[in-house]
């Protein structure tokens, strides 16, 4: 094999290197495009507490104490799987897991509801508010 | 407007690395005429530049999977086209538009999972048609149904729709049923069943090889599945299955057929013509081809039976080199990596792409570590790569749902929501019972 | 998001899988590609040197050897025709060959080659001093495990090819020395070693039997020995420097040497006792077999004659030639013998070297001494006139064999000499058919190997 053939190949090699990496850094920056794409289709909601505020990264984010919880509440007035938030068509949801104490919206036992902007949320003994991303 | 030029460079850089391996072709290669260089060179930018031009109208939110997957499917056509010689090989370049052509259809049926998941039935029973046919069409101990010039391999077809069957939300998790004392989803048994209709089949058809493929999915799905339980139960059940799992497998090995039992105990080097001979013959490419190959063309596996799909790992290190396949299995994966980098956004999608992920890993495994005696033998194929009407298909159209879960939406399919979004309203709005999924 | 992250993390699963299986590929086709071209049929197999740098071997075929300059060693170093498989080059063939999985199948300039420890100017000497006897000679450097010298009679030109491979005589292709044989009376040392290990010297010194030319032991056979007049009484250095087989099996009949003893020290010293199995001694791939014999009851004649040196004992002279280093180097460790000294790799650059191994102790120091001293007053007895010059410590052998027809004749020993530690097996076939002694072979080896290894 010549050292021009050699050559070649590194050449071959190195394009679809080269390729490869664009291409991952592609998806890198897609990542935050997505992500944007991902607020603007969840009306950029938050769910909040005192001073931690949860992000709704994914389109069902299930709320309670057990550890695989999306968000984990560690209170024992919280069932193991107590509520389960939805989106669809850029509007939250929250619907009863069949928890033990209930969902309140707003001071209302709820089943299932639809949530609006700077809705309190209590679950057992917790208060989570349903609000904009930013804000305090 | 930065995405952009991301797009632009991306594009960009697709093309030079097909015109780096045209280039070499054009100079390492073995052909007797120039006009094959040519036409192998037009077909693959003509297509390059056709799926750029036409991805301009898919909007879509991330597009990193479909260059990946041109860059794939052009790298396959250059590959396939220099076994033995240059030439385009028009066959495989159709059926590599085909399977473009299915990942469109992939994406546009799987972009919307709330819709997916009310046709969940339909692939119960699209299942149950492809086995019918199975079991009617192909005779045992073969898989194929030939139509004229096409073979068509229905077994591919399942595989899909078996991802689409394992994939769950969590709300689908959490409807359990109590029955004694373990909370049950029903669904979860329907799939178990599935799974073992499906062992049969494959076991009917001697098709032993795309087995571990359905198995990897059903695991991956019911590894997915079972992290919702009531509390208790998981830990051990997670042992439990893995124990399940592994006396399944020490008894399959055990009770295998005697077809099986030879494959898993070949010393292939005792008798390198006889069962071990595409093994061998593949071993000794790979080593002919060195790091950096003999040059396209070059080789000498095209003379071996299923140089093209089963043992393709080794005609491509022949004539490219071990250095060159190994970046090309390095490509599929980034196809698969993509996930991670993007995450889905439902779970739907997570478990579909996960799902997408065992099948391409564990049938690019059963394909490279089979054709290089690390495991038994089977005539699995390369995502992509080998060539195969049924298989580049159906790779086309899990990548098409791989592009789904990257480019999701969401909305209530039906019925059709009326929604006011008038604030003014001092009431709470009237409580929206869920419809049941 | 947890949920997410779930199947992230499986998927990440399966690809560290997939990855680490891919790894272990690339490893393992690096590790074996000269295996895999090996079975290609085609190769470029370059040469084999000696410790001088003359070549034994040329792949290539553009060396031009003299006819029967390679006589000596042809059945050692063999070829790659296939026909000899128990060979250097056969078992070797794979760092011969030109290839390497970055450089590809080199088809001219490859630089692959074998070095070995064989000096062929001293093996050629050792060669004609068999006179065309039949019979193999071994020798080593016992410090080191270097293999000196390995000639094996009959042998043939091995650049001529196998034309006429029907008129060869039997034993030309195989290097006897790797092949077992009855061992006469060498088999004794063992026994020495045995019941030193058993007893302790004090006690086998303080022993002694009577020899009248015959002896009909406890099982009712006659055991003869060499000397119809028979010996005397004697103690166990007059035994072994007699040979006497009476003496031997009275020893073996005493309650003191329990044969349940015997067995595991045979076993332990690599004997394989009471098994049809035959194991192997691995010389850098040349397969070396082991010894064997068969010890049931110590009143029984076959058992008795088993460790007198007939009877079902067979031994390779490679093996015996071990054992003398054991008891040479005064530790009761085997040098375990080697015949690469180093090879090369397609660019010249060395890839493996031999290196000196010992092995597990299979006797202790005290009884290598004892024995040592016993083979060193035998040799200053009986063979200082016929191995002038050196101080040797040796044992003779003469085994029957063609059941009864045909004697062949052994002698292993070992120089007690810091700087030149040779240790050196010889078997000549049929000795009363020729002028032909072992110890002046043995005169040879030590005079050739002085001259020419010593020198470097």
């Amino acid at each position: 094999m010549s050292t021009l053939n050699l050559i070649l190949c590194a050449v071959a090699a190195a394009s679809l290197d080269i390729c490869a990496l664009v291409l991952l850094l592609t998806a890198y920056h897609e990542r935050s495009a997505g992500k944007k794409r991902w607020d603007r289709m969840t009306s950029f909601m938050e769910l909040a507490d005192y001073n931690v505020s949860y992000p709704l990264g994914c389109d069902e984010i299930l709320i309670g104490r057990h550890a695989s919880a999306d968000i984990r509440l560690p209170d024992l007035s919280v069932s193991r799987y107590h509520a389960l938030m939805t989106v669809s068509n850029g509007i939250w949801t929250i619907t009863d897991m069949g928890s033990k104490s209930g969902i309140f919206v707003n001071g209302n036992l709820v089943k299932s509801v639809q949530l609006r902007e700077n809705d309190v949320i209590k679950l057992g003994n917790r208060r989570l508010i349903f609000r904009r991303k930013g804000g305090c | 407007m930065s995405s952009k030029i991301a797009y632009v460079f991306s594009c960009l850089f697709v093309i030079i690395a097909h015109g780096g391996m045209l280039l070499n072709v054009f100079f390492n290669g073995n052909y007797s005429s120039i006009n094959n260089v040519i036409i192998l060179s037009a077909a693959v930018l003509l297509l390059d530049a056709a799926y750029f031009t036409a991805m301009l109208f898919f909007r879509q939110t991330t597009y990193a999977i479909d260059f990946l997957m041109i860059l794939l499917l052009n790298m396959s056509i250059i590959f396939q086209s220099c076994f033995g010689g240059v030439r385009l090989s028009v066959k495989h370049y159709i059926t590599c538009i085909v399977a473009l052509a299915a990942c469109r259809v992939g994406y546009i049926l799987c972009r919307n999972h709330k819709w997916l998941q009310q046709q969940k039935k339909y692939f119960y029973i699209g299942i149950g048609i492809l086995m019918v046919v199975i079991v009617t069409l192909t005779g045992s101990r073969n898989m194929w149904i030939s139509l004229g010039p096409i073979t068509i391999q229905p077994s591919e077809f399942i595989k899909p729709l078996f991802i689409l069957a394992c994939a769950t939300s969590i709300a689908e998790q959490q409807k359990k049923h109590k029955i004694l004392f373990f909370h049950v989803v029903y669904e979860n048994f329907a799939l178990f069943g599935l799974m073992a209709m499906i062992f049969l089949l494959q076991w009917w058809c001697r098709d032993l090889g795309s087995l571990p493929t359905f198995v990897a999915i059903y695991a991956c799905g019911f590894l997915l599945r079972i992290c919702y339980p009531k509390a208790k139960f998981s830990k051990k059940k997670l042992v439990g299955a893995g124990v399940i799992l592994l006396i399944v497998a020490i008894v399959g090995i055990k009770f295998a057929p005697g077809y099986v039992q030879d494959r898993l105990h070949v010393d292939i080097w005792s008798d390198p013509s006889g069962d071990g001979y595409q093994q061998s013959r593949a071993l000794i490419g790979i080593a002919n081809g060195g790091w950096f190959g003999k040059g396209p063309g070059y080789g000498d596996l095209h003379n071996v039976f299923a140089h093209e799909n089963d043992i393709v790992f080794a005609t491509i290190s022949e004539e490219w080199g071990l250095l060159y396949s190994l970046m090309m299995i390095f490509v599929i994966l980034i196809i698969i990596m993509i996930p991670l980098i993007n995450p889905p956004r439902s779970y739907f999608h997570g478990t579909v792409a996960t799902g997408i992920c065992a099948a391409f890993a564990v049938q690019m495994g059963l394909n490279i570590f089979g054709s290089c005696n690390m495991i038994p033998f089977t005539g699995v194929t390369i995502p992509f790569i080998s060539s195969g009407g049924s298989s580049l298909m159906v790779s086309g159209f899990m990548t098409g749902m791989l592009i789904a879960c990257q480019s999701p939406v969401f909305k209530q399919p039906k019925p059709p929501k009326k929604i006011k979004k008038t604030a003014s309203q001092v009431n709470y709005p009237p409580q929206y019972r869920r419809e049941s999924y | 998001m947890k949920s997410i992250k779930r199947c992230q993390g499986i998927m990440s699963l399966v690809l560290i899988l997939f990855i680490l299986g891919m790894a272990a590929l690339v490893v393992k086709i690096q590790r074996e590609a000269s295996f895999y071209m090996m079975n290609s049929g085609e190769h470029q197999l370059g040469k084999v040197y000696d410790r001088n740098g003359d070549v034994l071997f040329d792949g290539s075929g553009k060396t031009e050897f003299e006819d029967n300059y390679l006589i000596d060693v042809g059945n050692l170093i063999g070829d790659d025709k296939g026909q000899m498989t128990n060979t250097l080059v056969a078992r070797n063939i794979e760092s011969l060959n030109n290839y390497s999985f970055t450089a590809g199948l080199v088809e001219s300039g490859g630089d692959a080659s074998i070095h070995t420890t064989i000096d062929h100017e001293a093996n050629r000497k050792v060669y004609d001093s068999f006179v065309g006897q039949d019979g193999c000679a071994v020798a080593y450097n016992y410090k080191t495990g270097e293999i000196l010298i390995c000639t094996s009679l009959p042998s043939f030109d091995v650049t001529k090819g196998y034309d006429n491979i029907l008129e060869f005589r039997s034993g030309t292709l195989m290097s006897k020395a790797m092949y077992r044989t009855v061992p006469g009376s060498t088999q004794k040392v063992s026994t020495v070693i045995a019941a030193l290990e058993i007893m302790g010297a004090d006690k086998l010194f303080a022993k002694s039997f009577s020899c009248s030319g015959s002896y009909k032991n406890l099982g009712g056979n006659n055991i003869d020995c060499h000397n119809a007049y028979g010996h005397g009484t004697q103690n166990i250095q007059q035994a072994v420097e007699n040979s006497c087989n009476p003496f031997f099996a009275q020893l073996v009949e005493d309650s003191d040497l329990p044969l349940k003893k015997v067995k595991s020290i045979f076993k332990k010293m690599g004997y394989t006792v009471n098994d049809d199995g035959c194991g192997y001694i691995d010389i850098d791939g040349i397969k070396c077999e082991k010894a064997s014999t068969t010890l049931n009851d110590p009143y029984e004649f076959k058992t008795q004659w088993g460790c007198i040196g007939q009877g079902d004992t067979l031994i390779s002279p490679v093996q015996l030639m071990m054992w003398q280093s054991a008891i040479a180097n005064k530790s009761g460790k085997m040098t375990m013998p080697y015949l690469i000294s180093y090879t090369t790799d397609v660019y010249g650059k060395e890839n493996y070297t031999g290196k000196t191994k010992f092995s597990d102790k299979i006797f202790s120091a005290v009884t290598a001494e004892t024995t040592r001293q016993i083979l060193l007053t035998n040799g200053e007895n009986h063979y200082s006139s016929l191995i002038s010059g050196y101080k040797v410590g040796v044992k003779s052998g003469t085994a029957q064999v063609n059941e009864g027809n045909t004697e062949n004749s052994l002698l292993v020993g070992f120089v007690d000499d810091e700087n030149f530690p040779i240790a050196f097996c010889i078997l000549l076939e049929d000795k009363n058919s020729t002028s032909v002694k072992t110890e002046n072979i043995a005169k040879v080896i030590l005079d050739s190997l002085s001259e020419s290894y010593l020198k470097n």
